[in-house]
C-alpha cells in the first residue's frame, strides 16, 4: 500500500501551495510565453514488429500510439562534424536534443516518456527532425531536478537524432 | 528442416567440362591479352583499386529488408568525400549518407609486395622477351619482338566497412566474407590478370555511446597482392627479317708438312732392252724384294746392286732404299725384244 507522507522540508517559508504556485508560474512562462512544443511518438510495445532473435525492429515495423504534443524547454546541441569510426567518411551529424519537461505537464497529458520512444521537433514549418530517447531521465531525485530541494518538478530527457530508414513519423 | 526448392537443384548441365591443368593455364594466359594487343594490359594503382571495388560489389552483395545495401562506388580518400556526398543518391536531408551502406577505404601507403610469384626479381629491371609477332609490310615477312619488364609486386591494403543499424546486416556481411575467404584467399581478374586477395581479419568500431546515435561499424581488412605493369615501359622493335652472311678467311697460305708419299710402284717390275741394248739400270726409293717371274729372248742375266755384282740368274733380289739395280743380259736367238719381268714385294 502506497503511503502519503507530507513533505515538511522548508516548512517555515515554503509549502505545497507555494510549490504549486511556482510550478504554475513556470508553466505559464514555458507554455504561455515560450511555447516550445515537441511531439511524442510513444512506441506501442505490443504491436511493434521485431526480430525474434535480436529484437530489432524490422523495416516499417515501428508502431506507435497516437502522437501527443507537449510543451518543454528544448535545447538542441550543435551539430558535430566527425568521421564515422575510422572510415574517413565525415558526417555533419545533428546534435542531440535535450528536453526539460514539467512532471505536471506529463501528468496532465497522461503520458510518460521512455527509452526508445521517438520525439519529433519541428525545425521549420515543413521539416521535422525525429529523435529517439536515449536517456529518459526517469531518476529525478537529484537536487537539480527538485525545487530548491523541496520536491522534483521536472525531468530531463535526452534524445539522439535518427535517420528516415529508422523512423519517419506518420 | 528446410523445404525443398521448387526449381531443380541443377537447372542446366554443362556441355563441356571446364579446362584443367595445362589447358587452364593457357586459358588464363589468353585472358591477359584478350580484347587488346598482343601485350598484357597495364595494371596500375587505379586499375587495382577499381578491380577491388568491383570485387566488393560482386561478392559482398547484401540484401536487407528487400533492398540492396548500397556500396559507395568510389574508393574513399581524404579529398573526395565532401564533394562526392553532394551527388550521393542515398543521402538524407542533412546530406549525410544514410546507413546501411558499405564503403571501401584504401590505405594510402602501398608497400613492396609479398606475392612470392613475383617478389624475387633479377636486379635492374631488365627487359624480357614476351612474344614474337609476325608482320607483313607488303613486300616481305618479318616479325616484331615484344619485350616487357618483370612486374613489380605491390601490396594494397583495403578496409571494407559496413555501417548499419541492424545485427542481421552485420551477420550477412560476415557470412559473405567468411564464405568468400573460406580458403583464406580469393581472386579477382583485373585487366585479364589474376590477382589474389587475402583476408587479414576484422575489427569492430561500433558506436555504442549511450547518448549518441548507435550504429554498427565493422571493418574487414584485406590485402590485394597485386603487381604493377606499366605499358609505357613495353618495348616493341622489329626482329631480323633478312640475313646476310659474310665469311672472312685468311689469305696466307698455310705451311703444311708435306705428306710422305706412299709407294705407288707397280706390282711388276719390267726390265726391257730395246734396240739391242744389253744392260738396264733402275733406281729404287724403297726397300723391297724382287722375285723373278718371266724372261723373253734372254739367255742369261747378271745382277749388280750399286755396281756391285750380285749374281747370275738370281731369282730373288733384295733391294734397299736408294739402291740402283743393274741387270746385264745375254740376248737370245730370237728376233723379239728381250725383257725380264720381276714381281716385287714391299718390305
Amino acid at each position: 500500500m502506497r503511503s502519503n507522507v507530507p513533505i515538511t522540508r522548508l516548512g517555515k517559508f515554503f509549502g505545497d501551495r507555494d510549490f504549486e504556485l511556482e510550478i504554475g508560474l513556470g508553466q505559464e512562462w514555458l507554455i504561455g510565453d515560450m511555447n516550445f512544443t515537441c511531439v511524442l511518438y510513444k512506441i506501442d510495445r505490443n504491436k511493434i514488429k521485431t526480430d525474434d532473435v535480436y529484437g530489432e525492429v524490422i523495416e516499417d515495423g515501428i508502431k506507435f500510439l497516437p502522437p501527443v504534443e507537449f510543451n518543454a524547454q528544448i535545447t538542441v546541441a550543435a551539430p558535430e562534424n566527425k568521421m564515422i569510426g575510422t572510415t574517413k567518411m565525415d558526417q555533419f551529424e545533428p546534435g542531440n536534443i535535450t528536453i526539460s519537461v514539467y512532471l505536471k505537464t506529463l501528468e496532465d497529458l497522461g503520458i510518460d516518456i521512455d527509452f526508445g520512444d521517438y520525439v519529433g521537433y519541428y525545425d521549420s514549418e515543413n521539416f521535422v527532425r525525429y529523435y529517439t530517447v536515449v536517456n529518459d531521465g526517469r531518476v529525478v531525485s537529484d537536487t537539480k531536478h527538485t525545487y530548491k530541494g523541496f520536491k522534483p518538478f521536472f525531468k530531463t530527457i535526452i534524445a539522439a537524432p535518427v535517420g528516415p530508414n529508422e523512423f519517419r513519423g506518420i | 528442416m528446410a523445404i525443398p526448392k521448387s526449381h531443380p537443384v541443377k537447372p542446366s548441365i554443362p556441355l563441356k567440362y571446364p579446362k584443367t591443368l595445362l589447358p587452364r593455364r593457357e586459358e588464363i594466359k589468353d585472358m591477359i591479352t584478350k580484347d587488346g594487343t598482343y601485350l598484357p594490359k597495364s595494371l596500375l594503382h587505379a586499375d587495382l583499386d577499381k578491380g577491388f571495388l568491383e570485387f566488393v560489389k560482386e561478392k559482398f552483395k547484401i540484401v536487407s529488408e528487400g533492398k540492396n545495401i548500397p556500396v559507395v562506388d568510389i574508393i574513399i580518400t581524404t579529398q573526395n568525400w565532401s564533394q562526392f556526398v553532394e551527388t550521393w543518391d542515398f543521402q538524407n536531408i542533412d546530406k549525410n549518407i544514410e546507413p546501411p551502406f558499405l564503403t571501401i577505404i584504401r590505405n594510402p601507403e602501398v608497400k613492396y609486395g609479398n606475392n612470392p610469384a613475383v617478389m624475387y626479381n633479377i636486379p635492374n629491371r631488365r627487359m624480357y622477351y614476351y612474344m614474337e609477332v609476325p608482320t607483313w609490310d607488303g613486300n616481305r615477312k618479318g616479325a616484331d619482338i615484344y619485350k616487357i619488364p618483370q612486374p613489380v609486386p605491390a601490396d594494397f591494403r583495403y578496409s571494407v566497412a559496413i555501417v548499419c543499424n541492424r545485427m542481421r546486416e552485420v551477420n550477412t556481411l560476415n557470412q559473405r566474407v567468411l564464405e568468400t575467404f573460406a580458403s583464406r584467399q580469393a581472386y579477382q581478374v583485373i585487366n585479364g590478370h589474376y590477382i589474389p586477395i587475402i583476408n587479414d581479419g576484422f575489427t569492430d568500431e561500433s558506436s555504442m555511446d549511450l547518448e549518441k546515435r548507435k550504429y554498427y561499424i565493422q571493418k574487414y581488412d584485406f590485402t590485394m597482392m597485386g603487381f604493377l605493369i606499366d605499358e609505357n615501359e613495353f618495348e616493341v622493335f622489329p626482329a631480323i627479317s633478312r640475313t646476310f652472311q659474310v665469311f672472312e678467311v685468311d689469305t696466307k697460305t698455310p705451311k703444311r708438312k708435306q705428306k710422305r708419299q706412299q709407294p705407288t710402284e707397280p706390282e711388276k717390275i719390267i726390265f726391257d732392252y730395246p734396240n739391242s741394248a744389253t744392260t738396264k739400270q733402275l733406281h729404287f726409293d724403297y726397300t723391297c724384294n724382287l722375285y723373278f717371274e718371266d724372261s723373253v729372248n734372254v739367255t742369261s742375266y747378271s745382277v749388280y746392286i750399286n755396281t756391285n755384282y750380285y749374281g747370275d740368274d738370281v731369282t730373288t733380289i733384295q733391294v734397299n732404299t736408294g739402291d740402283d739395280i743393274r741387270i746385264d743380259i745375254v740376248i737370245g736367238i730370237y728376233n723379239t725384244e728381250p725383257k725380264l719381268t720381276f714381281s716385287q714385294k714391299l718390305l
